[in-house]
């Protein structure tokens, strides 16, 4: 189970990662930093202003790290959010999946005892 | 936000599977990856529409205990059940899960299992915002 307080940065991240621009950017971003502009280029169609806001949604949710040099501000990718993420998914996955491989194995057992009390087409 | 979808095909009725989807006898013997019990007495499902339910999951290794928590949304036996989980008590692991199960024929049942789990206020807020967050399958992102 999560830690607490892990909930938040999560959320930023899931939220950062649901919109298909942004993940483009992310995915620019895993090939080598870039400035706003380079970025904005891969985008004709939105505004370098809007560029900017997706990569500070990014930023907000710690999968971006800005550089601190004035009108540069390189982005670059961090990694650890979407590690953390991911485990989340990992975590589902890993619940549902044995899940259901355990129904599916108490349902051959019942049927195996003989499905008393059901009835096999009964729906 | 992130959507996950489980789909299985039983060799079983389909009456026998929402059977042991919904009754709380037979939930405990398989609810929760391995390792990880859900004790029949911990288990209480009102199964209609805004029932509460819970159940207690227990570690084995540990005997830590989670409880959880949800409502039931929509039933419509055997065919469709759908709930909202309340999380895990810090707020996270919040969602809505739909689980139906399809007649292949009288003995094969087809079950989807879909999971939207919701991990924030916060991402609505931001979406209200201006943000422009949409729902995306987070999975399929990850796993490409």
């Amino acid at each position: 189970m999560a830690a607490a307080g892990t909930s938040d940065a999560l959320s930023l991240t899931f939220g950062a990662l649901a919109d298909p621009t942004r993940r483009t950017i992310l995915a620019r971003l895993s090939e080598g930093d870039a400035g706003v502009s380079e970025l904005a280029a891969l985008f004709p169609a939105i505004s370098l202003q809007a560029v900017s806001k997706h990569l500070q949604v990014l930023e907000r949710a710690g999968l971006v790290a800005r550089g601190r040099i004035a009108r540069q501000r390189p982005a670059h990718l961090r990694a650890e959010p979407i590690a953390e993420a991911s485990a989340w998914l990992a975590y589902y996955r890993h619940f549902y999946e044995e899940s259901l491989d355990r129904l599916g194995e108490h349902l051959a057992r019942l049927q195996g005892a003989g499905p008393a009390g059901s009835e096999p087409g009964g729906s | 936000m992130v959507e996950l979808e489980f789909v299985r095909t039983y060799a079983a009725p389909r009456q026998l599977v929402w059977d042991a989807w919904t009754d709380p006898d037979q939930i405990a013997q398989w609810w929760g990856p391995r390792g990880i019990s859900t004790p029949r007495e911990s288990i209480t499902i009102d199964l209609r529409p805004g029932g509460r339910m819970s159940f207690d999951m227990v570690d084995d290794a540990t005997g830590a205990r989670y409880p959880n928590s949800g409502t039931v949304v929509e039933v419509d036996p055997p065919a469709k059940l759908v709930w909202s989980d309340d999380g895990f008590g810090d707020g996270s692991g919040r969602g809505t899960a739909t689980v139906t199960f399809t007649e292949v024929d009288a003995a094969t049942t087809m079950l989807r299992v879909h999971i939207v789990a919701d991990f924030a206020d916060e991402v609505r807020a931001g979406a209200e915002q201006g943000w422009g967050s949409q729902l995306g399958k987070l999975a399929d992102f990850l796993a490409a």
